[in-house]
């Protein structure tokens, strides 16, 4: 049942790509369009299947494959990968939707994105850690031409940069997964075979510290962060929304995977270092952002803030605080998606996004009414508003980890001030002041550009007036996490037995 | 019947909720062909079904105990949040008086926005804080109250950007925005640290709680001091005052329930905590002193004002001073009744004097003049508004102030004659707006002054016979003015002393305006505000400003030049090595040869060391 999320999106890239020259560019988007709206559509299906009431690993598959490499295809889902998976297949469609119908070398372009979402699937899905890695290494190259194909002015160069950063993060993450196999001497990569090492303390911090660092660069957290502005800037719209809503929350995955995951002792020793890491990463994203003047690269600058609050909610080991992080994922990649969204529309409207030339946007006659409306909820979302989803993520993974971690949780709330600081600047310059009525002769904003819009407004607006549709499912395996983290007596005696 | 009308008195903030979502359907671009105004219709029927419902309610909530209503909102493993939502007297009393003043503003806006293009704006902000300001009084829980603060805090930018052409509206919105979130944050930080301590957010909770906790002096006055910040900010206390000023420049209509309403939700959120800010003196202390400050800065700073609106807004800075005053000292029946009297009286004043405004084109009160004769509805409702905010018996004002100083004279008497004396300065400032708007002789801009259309005369005309009839309705609920006799002669007293003493200074044709005795230094620091732009300049906005560029400066060219050195190192090594591929198999053999010998030397070095020894 899961192998469709997969095989289905994979498929179609293949039966796409070997298209002949005859059909046209709207049948491939029509097609495309399909594929991801059925792999959407069965996403919903397993939502109605998912066991709320169930910590573990459900609607498993498994195959084995390459025996002697301990390497199997075993797929499940649970509370963490179900809501991402939730993520990447609405993104994935929203994505193919809003994307322009005139595309350059469309069977390649469709083609690309569908095996991005496929394998980004395979990676929420993977139960084995050598399986995760495959499917985290094949979004890799479609990610670098779809940034170096269809990119801005800075593609190559961005497209490179990304490669080269990725790439690092890999093999970070690979060394760290095959040095856990060979200390814990392991028979497979089966991740619940892993789960109950007792490898020493020293070697967990060590093998954590791999897994931080390769996700840290996915995610990214200063100051491995450097490629994303660059590329985020880079890339076309549809691209910067997979690429911030979803591969941006692979790093988040892995970290509360096999970071938390397989070394809760570890983590547990390094929290504190790591929520001071979170206050930094918040507080450096949102005053980098608030310099920029031009207003992708300042969305990217604050993803990279809001990220840091995925890893205080992660550091406090609280269920609230963790549950908090994870509904933090899902809302990011929702605002995230539609900030990037908004901003491509006004750049192809406006002809420019630098925010000295902008103004007057909200003018309802000859400027984007609608989409400056838009942008207004999409940001206040982003600076935590309440009655908006970031609201109660950010709020989650405050209540949990303040108890923990005072110091660093109220810098983190500083940093959301700093973010309407930015925000506030992002408005004023683009959707107030007056509209200069002699350039003023933007092209109508179509339906096609509105609906990805209406649609991820109208997600914001109900999970945050009815959070609970967006935290239950992460509950119970994160009450399962926190209970597998050892007290502090605990890792106490462990580190003196292991001395 | 009227059982039932209270027990649905949740009901109240969901009509103008309602009527915020139907009127989102007008705002720009949606619906084009009916023009804005069904938006405006709409959102006045639903303010009148909810007063209605609110009427209706009172009655039967009167006398009894509080109701309580509990849902469940979101429930995260051990963490519950729960609306709970008290239905009483005062709550019921307070939504009927926030939908009765909203029901006035949306009809004097009909009036006041007749050829503007954003009515469904605007009536959607008056619609979301209608819904918001009766949902906070409603619901009984810190938590929901911050919430409810913040979505205003955007709601107030919105609105204040009403007219979003004009750069000065811009600079205004963004003020105020960030000023309030500034406040909302710290509040945040309280409501967080409260909750491990106290277990809950409940108003009553918490003040249960407080009753009996023993908490570090230090941490209580920290959670007490982030607590009133919140309340700083909304009710534009010093140093988050502001944005008060600023937010003059939106629209008059929202005007009349900022200055008489908006601002007082932080005031109700503080008094809802007296009990949790009574475990540290210290936030208490300070609670007075940004109260004494803010009331007397700004009776101070409202007089040297000429712009009519910015006079009558710092008048609310001062009068939300006394709240915290009140609040601070522990008096809860005083601050209540204070903004009750206060929230009819100031409606009353800017509805008054907003129809100045629209037909004189101007806000500049050394542009205006000589309006008695020309338009005396507008004047006899000021001086009723007037009336009824000063300290003059039989109006209102007069009561909740005699109750405030009776209270405070026997254990702050230093704080009683505070109260006097803005009572007195704001007598004094009330008195000269009407004299330079009304007094002298007619300016080129009030030559042809006729009085406004009916759809704001009414509104305010109701509003006025209203705030004569008040103390009437306060006697019948058994609330009247009790106090000394002789406080109660010191208090009209100062009020008589100042509006006469303005009254000569203003009405006289002998003394020139503006008028220029004070040392001109001392008149600066007034009309500019005590110089508070300049010194958010010079602090807090150069701060962030500094650091957000030093930050990207560090990312562009500290970390991004090393992770580009990375790149060009090795790129330059790759290029320096391929002058090595020679295509000679010796010169290949003995450059392994070389490595793997030194490799060797390496891994056993050891050894190696031993043997030479």
């Amino acid at each position: 049942m899961l192998s469709l999320l997969i095989w289905l999106p994979i498929f179609g890239a293949v039966v796409i790509g070997l298209l002949p020259n005859q059909v046209s560019a709207l049948r491939i988007r029509q097609g495309a369009l399909a594929i991801t709206g059925i792999v959407l559509l069965w996403t919903l299906g397993l939502v109605t299947q998912f066991d709320l009431n169930n910590p573990g690993v459900q609607l498993q598959e498994y195959f084995p494959w390459i025996e002697v490499l301990g390497l199997d295809y075993s797929l499940g889902v649970d509370g963490l990968s179900l809501v991402l998976v939730g993520l990447n297949s609405l993104l994935t469609w929203i994505a193919i939707y809003c994307s322009d119908v005139n595309t350059n070398r469309p069977r390649l372009f469709y083609a690309l994105v569908l095996l991005v979402s496929g394998g980004v699937a395979g990676a929420f899905l993977s139960q084995n850690l050598l399986l995760f890695f495959l499917f985290y290494e094949v979004e890799l190259v479609p990610f670098y031409l779809l940034v170096a194909i269809w990119g801005g002015v800075k593609r190559g160069y961005a497209a490179t940069k990304f490669l080269l950063y990725t790439a690092v993060s890999g093999a970070l993450i690979l060394a760290a997964f095959l040095g856990l196999i060979w200390l814990a001497d392991a028979s497979s990569f089966a991740y619940d075979s892993l789960l109950g090492q007792t490898l020493p303390i020293g070697l967990q911090v060590l093998l954590l510290s791999g897994i931080l660092i390769g996700f840290g660069i996915k995610i990214p957290l200063v100051p491995f962060h450097t490629w994303l502005p660059d590329t985020y800037v880079a890339a076309s719209t549809p691209v910067a929304m997979l690429l911030g809503g979803v591969l941006a929350k692979l790093g988040a995955y892995g970290i509360f995977r096999f970071g938390l995951g397989l070394f809760p002792e570890a983590w547990a020793k390094l929290a504190p270092w790591l929520a001071v890491w979170a206050a930094v990463s918040v507080l450096y994203g949102a005053t980098a952002a608030i310099a920029q003047k031009d207003i992708k690269r300042m969305v990217a600058y604050s993803s990279i803030g809001h990220m840091g609050y995925i890893l205080l909610g992660g550091a406090a080991l609280t269920t609230v605080g963790i549950v908090g992080a994870i509904s933090q994922m899902a809302a990011h990649g929702l605002i995230l998606a539609l900030l990037f969204h908004l901003v491509g529309v006004v750049e192809a409207k406006v002809g420019t996004r630098e925010l000295d030339v902008l103004n007057g946007l909200m003018n309802p006659v000859r400027g984007l009414p609608l989409i400056s409306a838009l942008l207004v909820l999409g940001a206040m979302a982003s600076a935590g508003i309440p009655g908006l989803v970031g609201f109660i993520a950010e709020f989650l993974v405050f209540q949990g980890s303040f108890a923990v971690y005072p110091l660093q949780t109220l810098l983190c709330v500083i940093g959301t001030g700093l973010t309407a600081v930015y925000f506030v600047i992002l408005l004023n310059r683009t959707c107030f002041g007056r509209l200069d009525n002699a350039i003023a002769y933007f092209p109508q904003v179509t339906w096609r550009e509105k609906a990805p819009a209406l649609i991820l407004t109208a997600l914001i607006l109900i999970l945050g007036v009815q959070p609970d549709w967006l935290t239950r499912w992460s509950e119970p395996i994160t009450t399962a996490m926190v209970a597998a983290v050892p007290t502090e007596q605990a890792v106490q005696q462990i580190v003196q037995v292991s001395k | 019947m009227l059982q039932f009308f209270a027990e649905m008195s949740w009901l109240i903030p969901c009509y103008p909720f309602i009527g915020m979502l139907l009127s989102i359907l007008w705002s720009p671009a949606i619906i084009r062909r009916t023009g804005p105004r069904p938006a405006g219709y709409i959102n006045l029927l639903m303010t009148f079904v909810a007063l209605l419902h609110g009427v209706l309610a009172f009655p039967a909530t009167w006398g009894q105990s509080a109701r309580y209503i509990e849902i469940v909102w979101l429930r995260v493993s051990d963490l519950t949040l729960t609306l709970p939502l008290e239905i009483s007297s005062l709550t019921v009393g307070a939504m009927v008086l926030l939908t009765g003043l909203n029901l006035l503003a949306q009809l004097y806006g009909v009036g006041y926005l007749q050829t503007d293009w954003g009515w469904g704006r605007f009536y959607t902000l008056m619609a979301l804080f209608e819904a918001g300001m009766c949902g906070l009084v409603l619901c009984n829980s810190l938590f929901f109250s911050y919430i409810v603060l913040e979505i205003l805090t955007l709601g107030t930018y919105l609105l204040i950007g009403m007219w979003f052409n004009q750069p000065i509206v811009v600079t205004g919105a963004r003020d105020a925005f960030l000023t309030k979130r500034v406040g909302d944050l710290f509040l945040l930080m309280g409501v967080l640290a409260l909750y491990p301590l106290a277990g809950t957010w409940n108003f009553d909770g918490l003040a249960q709680w407080a009753q009996t906790a023993e908490v570090d002096p230090i941490v209580a006055a920290l959670i007490g001091l982030a607590l009133i910040s919140g309340p700083i900010g909304k009710c534009a206390q010093f140093p988050l005052h502001l944005w008060l000023d600023e937010a003059m420049e939106g629209p008059l209509p929202s005007t009349i329930l900022r200055n008489a309403v908006v601002v007082a939700t932080g005031a109700w959120v503080i008094i809802k905590l007296a009990p949790v800010l009574a475990l540290s003196p210290i936030t208490l202390s300070v609670t007075i002193a940004i109260g004494v400050i803010s009331a007397i800065g700004g009776s101070l700073i409202a007089i040297a004002q000429i712009d009519v609106k910015r006079a009558l807004s710092y008048s609310v800075s001062a009068y939300m001073g006394l709240v915290f005053i009140a609040v601070g000292t522990q008096h809860i029946q005083s601050a209540y009744l204070l903004l009750l009297t206060h929230a009819v009286a100031m409606a009353l004043l800017v509805m008054g004097v907003g129809g100045i405004i629209l037909n004189c084109i101007t806000q500049d009160l050394t542009q205006l003049g000589g309006l008695w004769s020309r338009r005396p509805i507008a004047g006899l409702t000021f001086l009723t508004g007037a009336a009824g905010l000063i300290a003059l018996p039989p109006l209102s004002g007069f009561s909740a102030l005699l109750k405030l100083v009776s209270q405070l004279w026997s254990t702050h008497p230093l704080l009683a004659a505070v109260v006097l004396v803005v009572n007195a300065l704001t007598a004094f400032s009330l008195m000269r707006i009407f004299a330079l708007i009304f007094g002298g002789r007619p300016t080129q801009m009030t030559i042809r002054a006729p009085e406004v259309n009916w759809e704001m005369t009414l509104p305010t005309v109701i509003l006025a016979v209203f705030a004569l009839h008040l103390p009437l309705i306060l006697r019948s609920l058994d609330i009247r003015p009790v106090g000394d006799a002789n406080l109660s002669l010191l208090l009209i007293w100062s009020s008589f002393f100042g509006a006469s003493l303005s009254a000569l200074v203003y009405f006289s044709p002998v003394i020139s305006k503006p008028v220029n005795w004070l040392w001109s230094p001392l008149r600066n620091l007034f009309a500019y505000d005590f110089y508070t732009r300049t010194l958010y300049q010079s602090s807090v906005v150069l701060g962030v400003d500094a650091l957000s560029r030093i930050t990207d400066w560090f990312d562009r060219y500290f970390v991004d030049s090393l992770v580009n050195l990375v790149g060009l190192a090795s790129i330059f090594g790759g290029e320096t090595l391929k002058y090595n591929n020679t295509g000679r198999t010796q010169f290949y053999m003995l450059t392994i040869s070389f490595w793997v010998a030194l490799i060797a030397i390496l891994m056993n070095w050891s050894t190696l060391s031993q043997l030479v020894i």
